[in-house]
């Protein structure tokens, strides 16, 4: 077959978002062999079946081809088409690992992307509902992504291990993205968060504010924490309480951390004390990293950076995550762009680690399938 | 002489010690500078006037300037695209070891490999965090915040001065 001559090859299911989201953007085939081949339970989890469902359901002719015992994946991307879809996430991953994915997706489809995803919306491993809304929205939108239509609301909330949340992600489409030049972040004017609890005392959230606080008074007066206690049928299926804390910049840079209880029935109890707390300090953390662009949205930018017109756009970024760097070379396998790289020592001032300058010249993607009105 | 330069130092600056490199440039450095003098020399009697002088080599004084900064930073570019990690049929065959012409030891497989099958997950955790009871610790990020230091160009209470004035 002539299509099966371009397809690129790799080993093992780490990377699988990224592999299958850039393969559909650059329409380039792509197989995956030995997934979990040498695992007592070998093959593709069912969080990873559930997410490629989801890439069918968004698009249109796609080839999915699993062995029987699901350690070879091929994947021919359709065309990305959109509109109203539902999906159930599985709850083993967080309903942000699927977001993730579809921040990437949806500014390129034919009908613009309103889905309602169901699963987990806040759990220790993925990028919450909450911190995608405050960090990568607004990322979006330096890239023009825009419209009354872009929202992404939480209408029930729901922890591991049982899920029972429920979110809705709606994007406009474009055609074209803009060049951005995101080099000065600027400094840190307000500290917002969300401390939220389900099917546990209301009181849990009041607790994570007051020790967080306590931690980040010193820094800053203008804290907001606010307090979100769903009940009934919005609360999901199992207890838990978390924070998630963002930074935001006289430039518009949001910089995220966050925390959440354990599952019910797995590890010790957590003190909402102590929580609030080791939260407070993963946001030094990521102030201290610093950089235009939060941790988990580095390779979210740096493929709309790809993905833009002709131009060169540049972004710095704090010390590159090991996501990122594999993204990197994914960058580089999928569209044949290779980032100049910067590093920007920050010795004399008093303004965290050193940070990286990310420069690129976009390849000029421009969405066909939009349809014109 | 161009091609020459560009491909020297980058093929050395992997293995080469700092001060070597260091003394490589300088030395590189001067050989340009000869050659400039002696490219001068001659190019003098054909041109026409000495208005379009800073014309004459522009490129090689970009590719000069970009080798300059280049061996100046920590190669992150030679990390991250130096060694792609991609799927090699060939590591299948490798030296089985077999015991007994019957079995074959399954290995454990090195780190990449492991790193193969780990997580996809795209948070970046902290993997030493810093004692935020410490002072200076929290002095180092204190200009991040509004609260903090402005820059010169920056600083509200010295650009109201400068409008009174």
């Amino acid at each position: 077959m002539a299509t099966q001559a371009h397809s690129l090859s790799y080993a093992g299911c780490n990377f699988l978002r990224q592999r299958l989201v850039l393969s559909t953007l650059s329409g380039r085939p792509v197989k995956i062999r030995r997934i979990r081949a040498r695992d007592d339970n070998p093959g593709l989890r069912d969080f990873e079946a559930s997410f490629i469902r989801l890439l069918d359901k968004i698009t249109n002719g796609s080839r999915i081809e699993i062995n029987q015992t699901g350690t070879t994946l091929y994947y021919q991307p359709g065309l990305l088409y959109g509109g109203s879809v539902e999906h159930d996430c599985s709850v083993l991953r967080g309903i942000g690992y699927y977001l993730e994915a579809l921040l990437c997706l949806a500014p390129f489809m034919k009908q613009p992307l309103k889905i309602v995803l169901r699963g987990v919306t806040n759990d220790q491993v993925d990028p919450s509902v909450d911190v995608l809304k405050a960090t990568a929205l607004p990322l979006l939108k330096q890239f023009g992504i825009d419209g009354e239509s872009f929202e992404l609301k939480i209408l029930r909330r729901g922890m591991p291990p049982g899920g029972g949340g429920e979110v809705l992600f709606s994007c406009p489409v474009r055609k074209v993205l803009k060049p951005v030049q995101l080099t000065d972040p600027g400094k840190i004017k307000r500290i917002r968060g969300m401390a939220y609890s389900v099917r546990v005392s209301p009181q849990m959230a009041n607790r994570i504010v007051d020790s967080a606080r306590s931690i980040l008074n010193k820094f800053i007066p203008d804290i907001y924490i606010y307090t979100d206690h769903m009940k009934g049928v919005n609360s999901g299926k199992s207890p838990g309480f978390g924070l998630s804390l963002v930074a935001e910049t006289t430039n518009g840079t949001y910089l995220s951390a966050e925390l959440a209880s354990n599952p019910q029935g797995q590890g010790a109890a957590v003190l909402p004390e102590d929580l609030g707390r080791n939260c407070a300090r993963l946001l030094l953390e990521e102030i201290y990293r610093g950089g235009c662009v939060d941790s988990t949205n580095q390779s979210l930018a740096l493929l709309l950076m790809t993905l833009g017109q002709q131009d060169v756009s540049k972004v710095l970024l704090g010390p590159l995550s090991p996501y990122t760097i594999e993204f990197l070379r994914h960058l580089k396998s999928f569209f044949q762009i290779m980032f100049k790289i910067e590093t920007k020592p920050c010795v004399e001032e008093l303004k965290g680690g050193d940070k990286v300058l990310m420069t690129c010249v976009g390849i000029g993607f421009s969405n066909l399938s939009k349809t014109l009105k | 002489a161009v091609r020459t330069k560009l491909a020297k130092p980058l093929g050395d600056s992997g293995q080469k010690p700092e001060s070597e490199n260091f003394v490589d440039e300088t030395s590189d450095i001067e050989d340009l500078l000869k050659e400039e003098e002696d490219h001068e020399e001659e190019s003098c009697p054909t041109e026409t006037s000495g208005a379009l002088k800073w014309k004459d080599d522009l490129s090689r004084k970009a590719a000069e300037a970009f080798l300059r900064q280049q061996q100046a930073t920590p190669n992150l570019r030679k990390l991250i695209y130096g060694t792609v990690t991609e799927d090699n049929e060939e590591e299948d065959g490798d030296a089985p070891e077999e015991l007994g012409g019957l079995f074959r030891v399954s290995q454990p497989g090195r780190a990449c490999k492991h790193k193969a099958d780990s997580l996809d997950c795209s948070r970046f955790l902290v993997e030493a965090p810093h004692d935020w009871d410490l002072e200076e610790v929290v002095n180092s990020i204190r200009d991040c915040f509004v609260t903090g230091k402005w820059e010169e160009d920056k600083d509200a209470a010295k650009i109201l001065a400068e409008d009174e004035e």
